[in-house]
């Protein structure tokens, strides 16, 4: 077999990884435009979900322009408002890494759809927040006099726990303390009095 | 032929990961097995072609920064184009690069035949990987949940009014490590000389 010299390998290797480097950005930059848009339209997608509209990805943007506007709180925090109330955009922890969700209330801090995404939560476990049947647990809960909690075996007639994932209790503390930074974050715009411990559990669901 | 007698997935067993990742629906299986199949077609060519300038000691360098130029290059087209399936997906497109299938063919074909060789040797082993992954994305989601490509196929039928209920073991991964157990078996039962002795 041929030998090559020491300079050759190194010049070689150079070439050869400045060659794929300027390939790939090239195709990194020219297709940003595509891929910025399909994260838009699911984020847009997300809050629609919330209020019980169906989207897909052609028609999200134009019915989000109809139902859903971005406004801020007194104090600058961002939040959306649609005809029946308003959605709080949720950030926090998980195991892995970041997990995010939106939740919709109307007026008096009811809930009315909630939606959840993670980056790298384990499949199956903590994963499973993202599955409709976990959001669909937060319906009809309340989020007003203090924040929603997840909670092994939670009591289904309290209006602020919310059943956790088995076998995903670390990400299931990450959301519980996602809704308590959401809860202090927007403690503004709850009609509901911030007194602590009133009402726990004789609010009954008003749905 | 890499897609029968010599399918990388039955007979050489490569890429299993992949396949019992992948494949619980038939869209995303199909998505998968046309990203290995461009990648390994493409990095036998491009290594073919560059095999007379490659030095032996950093053959493997070299190959891995094609195979991983090819894989991120087919991952930012299916995050532009088909964002659904590039979530489902998610790590296992990233993965292609170790998959088994592309440096094999690149050590044991590419590095010493011509580039048209190598290309259709690429296209074949991709093939024979494909077919594993449909029959299985076909199947796991026929019987997993009744759907094809997300149609509703059972539901059409009706078979749901006479009692049967989707076989939801189809949709976890062990099944479709069974599947292709299966598929081996037949393959090898229908292939006298691929049994050993």
């Amino acid at each position: 077999m041929k030998t090559f010299s020491n300079r050759y390998i190194f010049i070689y290797s150079a070439v050869l990884v400045a060659v794929v480097a300027v390939i790939l950005s090239v195709v990194s930059v020219s297709l940003k435009p595509l891929q910025d848009r399909n994260q838009r339209v699911e984020t847009k997608q997300m809050l629609l979900r919330t209020i019980g509209v169906a989207s897909n990805t052609a028609n999200a943007e134009e019915l989000y322009d109809q139902h859903i506007t971005e406004t801020q709180t007194p104090d600058g925090k961002p939040y959306f408002r649609f005809e029946g109330g308003m959605i709080l955009p949720l950030r926090g922890t998980g195991l892995w890494g970041p997990i995010w969700g939106y939740l919709a209330l109307d007026p008096d801090g009811n809930v009315l759809g909630a939606v959840f995404d993670h980056k790298g939560e384990t499949p199956g476990l903590g994963g499973e927040i993202s599955t409709d049947k976990f959001a669909s647990r937060f319906v009809g809960k309340k989020m007003d006099t203090q924040p929603i909690r997840l909670k092994k075996n939670a009591d289904k007639n309290d209006s602020y726990q919310v059943d956790a994932i088995s076998g995903g209790t670390m990400t299931s503390n990450g959301v519980t303390a996602m809704l308590q930074v959401a809860f202090d974050d927007y403690a503004s715009l709850f009609t509901g009095n911030t007194d602590p411990g009133c009402g726990q559990s004789s609010n009954t669901i008003q749905q | 032929m890499p897609w029968s007698k010599n399918n990388p997935v039955t007979v050489q067993v490569l890429g299993i990961c992949s396949c019992l990742a992948v494949t619980a629906q038939l869209k995303p299986a199909v998505v998968m097995a046309i990203s290995v199949t461009v990648v390994v077609a493409l990095s036998n060519l491009i290594i073919s072609l560059m095999r007379k300038t490659i030095t032996p000691r950093i053959r493997i360098i070299v190959q891995l920064v094609v195979v991983s130029m090819l894989v991120v290059l087919v991952d930012q087209v299916l995050k532009a184009y088909v964002y659904d399936v590039s979530k489902q997906l998610s790590v296992f497109v990233g993965l292609i690069i170790t998959n088994c299938i592309v440096m094999g063919r690149l050590e044991a074909f590419a590095m010493s035949n011509p580039p048209l060789p190598s290309l259709c040797d690429g296209i074949g082993n991709g093939l024979g990987y494909s077919i594993i992954l449909i029959i299985l994305g076909f199947v796991r989601e026929l019987l997993g949940s009744g759907t094809l490509w997300g149609y509703p196929v059972m539901e059409s039928l009706g078979v749901y009014n006479l009692g049967y209920e989707n076989n939801g073991l189809m949709i976890m991964p062990p099944m479709a490590l069974i599947l292709v157990g299966i598929i081996i078996w037949i393959q090898r039962t229908r292939n006298k000389d691929l049994q050993e002795n």
